[in-house]
């Protein structure tokens, strides 16, 4: 009943996985559902979630509860990215990348056209990009760093130029950056939007729902629903309820605490989606007593990994920061064990003993954590202190000023590596080997020597304990068995809905 | 009588002024900001700094505030950083729920307070009257919070007769459902801003009976429960007045927690959101406007004093 804060945090990406956060039994096993009857084309879905986005203004502002609705539903980018975070054609028939990996080349489909009814031609990718290349404010600016043109050989076709290869350039265009808009349009895009996708936008009632209907004029093949609700419910005992109730047929985000409620109804087949939240337990590797790596060492061997992921109640363990669905992922679990014995051996080699640490964790997050966490580190001696701030307080102290010893985020974006070959970011890890490993990775032109190098540099990350990855998250879905082809997998950043079908009654 | 309204007015704009300068000025020192958190977290400095360019964070308080103040007297009050929607509108549309949330507790606790506030007066002494006057103080004690989740308990989840929180997708359009999911939330204001008002009514009450006019009805054949009643009574009524318009303050207090705990969404919950994502253009004008309504319930309730009470009109 409280947890009603949680919807101050809005926008966050981070906040969206909170969710995982606060359970404490109950892991659901993945089941498929047989459709029962003929999907119904005039049917409407109704899907329940718990973080409303602040505008619809996908541009500007970030967050997952922005980009898991609008993106392939409303807008469309060239390039789109499949559950498994793998790189497919979307706006383009079809793309190429030159050998040494500067110059994509893109083919659009035939026949796009935005909801205002005007055709969609390579002039519109063109400019699209180029906001975003020459715009700050604009999401995904900084990604698009090494773009030197962007250009329209003809209508159909865009090139893109690189001045260095970039392994992540495409993967970025798959994200709000990689989004088209028409040129020259002047509408809204905080309230009213004019995409290309196979959904259009009738009506957002603030703090309650937001209705798409079919795009009956889509280029592609037309959505299996005519209209879908998506319902902003905060509460997770309230989302349970109208599940209950029959107002949504589909449930994101379910509290692992109250899964088995949905589940014994006999009315919703619960999935369990993987995800790339990684939840990261930043040390300030800058500031003392965390910038010694025995101190860091010891606070990893001290945390049970196990029993946090079953405290938190869905999710795997995660040694790294590379999760699996990320290029370069590894099983790092052999770097660190369940050790409080080593650990004190190391805080003592350290000169640590009594230490006294702060955790800094924004408020949405609930108390399983942070609780864990306390006590773990209580049985090596160290004392932790447990600061809950608002979203905005731990940007500002944490994020901006580096002004912290250990904090908690979920850090959900996928191919976030680079954060650890930034010494600027808010971790403070400062290795000129991941960042030299890090800039040969993006520059390899081949996918896969370039995880090899992920993989390489995230392994010293691991090993120099440059922060700890208490678990990665999964997110749990509960779907009406009348519903068929909902997503499972990184369902908390898209979900895609064109090929959805709700059957006629049982 | 003209003269004093004028004055008074006078006083009620210059509250405003001093209220929006305090407003403006606190709500800056909160740590974080929205460029900020529109940016998110992979957003690097530049990016940000460019962010709070564009929405005019960067530029000097004064001028800030001083476009700000200008926007209103011309009837703007502004547009939300995050969300771009015109702060008034919002603040119409959350008002039909906070609104009638007040009206429904005000007659609640004026439906608790007046007839319980009399009795315990009138019994005054006896086991009755004794009962009274503890359980109102003890119901003014308690937290809004925790009334509010007993209400729940019992009607809720024990009874099942009102839902434990919400409010209506379809709003006033089905005003059936938009009452039920009210009652709990007015009920539990009501309760508690009642029993407060009961030990207010039950001191007038008795200071009437004290009156010289009460003993003379008395004397003259009244009952004294009667002469209270047709004498003291309107007598106290209009301090009851001055001390409902006090408890409008409350009220608005109230609803801030009470919206939080019932998921209501009004102003209330308006302003947690909009405090936790510092939208602060959009809270300044919220807070604003709620102390420009209880200074002008101050207002009009000294208006209505001065013109009834013929005491004061010498002063």
């Amino acid at each position: 009943m409280f947890r009603r804060t949680r919807r101050l945090a809005l926008i966050s990406a981070i906040a969206a996985s909170a969710v995982i956060l606060t359970a404490c039994t109950g892991t659901a096993q993945p089941e498929t559902t047989a459709p029962v009857g003929e999907p119904d084309p005039d049917a409407t879905l109704q899907v329940g979630l718990v973080l409303e986005p602040t505008n619809l203004d996908i541009r500007h502002t970030s967050g997952a509860a922005l980009e898991q609705i609008l993106i392939d539903n409303i807008y469309e980018g060239l390039v789109s990215r499949s559950q498994d975070n793998e790189i497919e054609p979307r706006l383009a028939s079809d793309y190429e990348v030159s050998d040494d990996g500067l110059t994509y080349t893109f083919t659009l489909n035939d026949g796009i056209t935005f909801h205002s009814g005007t055709a969609l031609t390579s002039a519109d990718v063109v400019a699209s990009y180029e906001a975003v290349r020459t715009d700050a404010t604009l999401q995904g600016n900084a990604e698009f760093a090494s773009v030197a043109s962007i250009t329209a050989p003809d209508a159909t076709t865009v090139q893109i130029v690189l001045s260095e290869p970039n392994q992540n350039f495409l993967f970025s265009l798959t994200g709000p950056a990689g989004l088209v808009f028409q040129t020259g349009d002047t509408t809204d895009l905080k309230t009213a939007e004019n995409g290309t996708g196979p959904f259009t936008l009738t009506r957002w009632n603030k703090g309650s729902a937001i209705t798409f209907a079919r795009n009956e004029a889509y280029w592609g093949d037309p959505a299996g629903v005519a209209e879908v609700e998506f319902q902003y419910i905060p509460d997770f005992t309230a989302g349970v309820n109208t599940a209950l109730d029959g107002g949504v047929q589909v449930l994101t985000a379910v509290d692992p605490n109250l899964a088995p409620q949905l589940e014994d109804s006999g009315d919703f087949t619960l999935t369990t989606g993987r995800t790339t939240d990684k939840a990261t337990l930043a040390f300030n590797n800058a500031k003392a007593p965390l910038d010694d790596v025995k101190v860091r060492e010891a606070l990893r061997l001290a945390i049970d990994h196990e029993a946090l992921v079953e405290a938190v109640g869905a999710g795997s363990t995660l040694y790294g920061p590379i999760p699996e669905l990320d290029p370069g992922y590894e099983d790092l679990s052999d770097v660190v064990s369940y050790d409080p014995e080593k650990a004190k051996q190391l805080l003592e080699e350290a000169g640590q003993e009594d230490l006294e640490l702060t955790l800094t964790i924004p408020n949405f997050y609930g108390t399983t954590v942070p609780k864990v966490l306390i006590s773990d580190f209580q049985k090596v001696g160290v004392t932790l202190d447990v600061d809950s701030v608002e979203f905005p307080t731990w940007l500002e102290d944490v994020y901006t000023n580096h002004d912290y010893d250990l904090s908690f985020v979920l850090h959900v974006e996928p191919r976030d590596f680079g954060n650890f070959a930034n010494p600027d970011y808010y971790f403070g890890y400062d290795n000129a080997e991941v960042q030299s490993l890090y800039t040969d990775a993006l520059a390899e032109v081949d996918p896969d020597k370039s995880a090899e190098l992920l993989a390489k540099a995230a392994r010293i990350v691991s090993e120099d304990h440059a922060a700890d990855w208490l678990y990665n998250g999964a997110t749990i879905t509960a779907v009406s068995p009348l519903v068929s082809g909902f997503p499972e997998d990184s369902i908390n950043s898209r979900i895609n809905l064109a090929g959805v079908t709700v059957s006629t009654e049982k | 009588m003209i003269r004093y309204a004028l004055v008074r007015g006078a006083l009620l704009i210059a509250g405003l002024l001093v209220s929006s300068a305090l407003i403006f000025l606190t709500l800056r020192v909160f740590p974080g900001d929205v460029a900020q958190l529109i940016a998110g977290t992979q957003a690097s400095p530049a990016e940000v700094e460019a962010l709070r360019e564009s929405l005019g964070l960067n530029r000097p308080l004064p001028t800030q505030y001083a476009e700000w103040i200008g926007g209103i007297f011309r009837g703007d009050l502004g547009t939300s950083l995050l969300s771009g929607a015109s702060v008034g509108e919002e603040l119409v549309l959350k008002a039909q729920v906070t609104v009638p949330l007040g009206i429904m507790s005000l007659l609640i606790a004026v439906l608790i307070a007046v007839p319980f506030g009399i009795l315990a007066a009138v019994r005054r002494g006896g086991r009755g009257g004794t009962a009274l006057s503890v359980g109102a103080q003890a119901l003014a004690a308690v937290p809004v919070v925790w009334a509010g989740m007993m209400l729940i308990v019992v009607f809720s989840v024990w009874l099942g007769w009102l839902p434990p929180q919400g409010f209506p997708r379809t709003g006033w359009s089905t005003p059936g459902k938009a009452i039920e999911s009210l009652l709990l939330p007015a009920l539990t204001i009501g309760i508690v801003e009642g029993a407060m008002l009961m030990r207010f009514v039950r001191s007038a009450t008795l200071q009437a009976a004290g009156q010289d006019f009460v003993r003379t009805a008395a004397a003259k054949g009244l009952t004294r429960t009667r002469a209270l009643i047709s004498h003291g009574i309107p007598a106290v009524g209009l301090s009851i007045i001055t001390v409902l318009g006090l408890q409008v303050a409350g009220i608005i207090v109230g609803s801030v927690v009470i919206e939080q705990l019932f998921t209501l969404p009004g102003i209330g919950r308006m302003l947690v959101a909009d405090v936790g994502t510092r939208d602060l253009i959009k809270v300044q004008s919220e807070l604003l406007v709620l102390t420009g309504f209880v200074l002008v319930v101050g207002f009009v309730v000294d208006l209505i004093h001065r013109a009834i009470d013929p005491r004061q009109r010498e002063a």
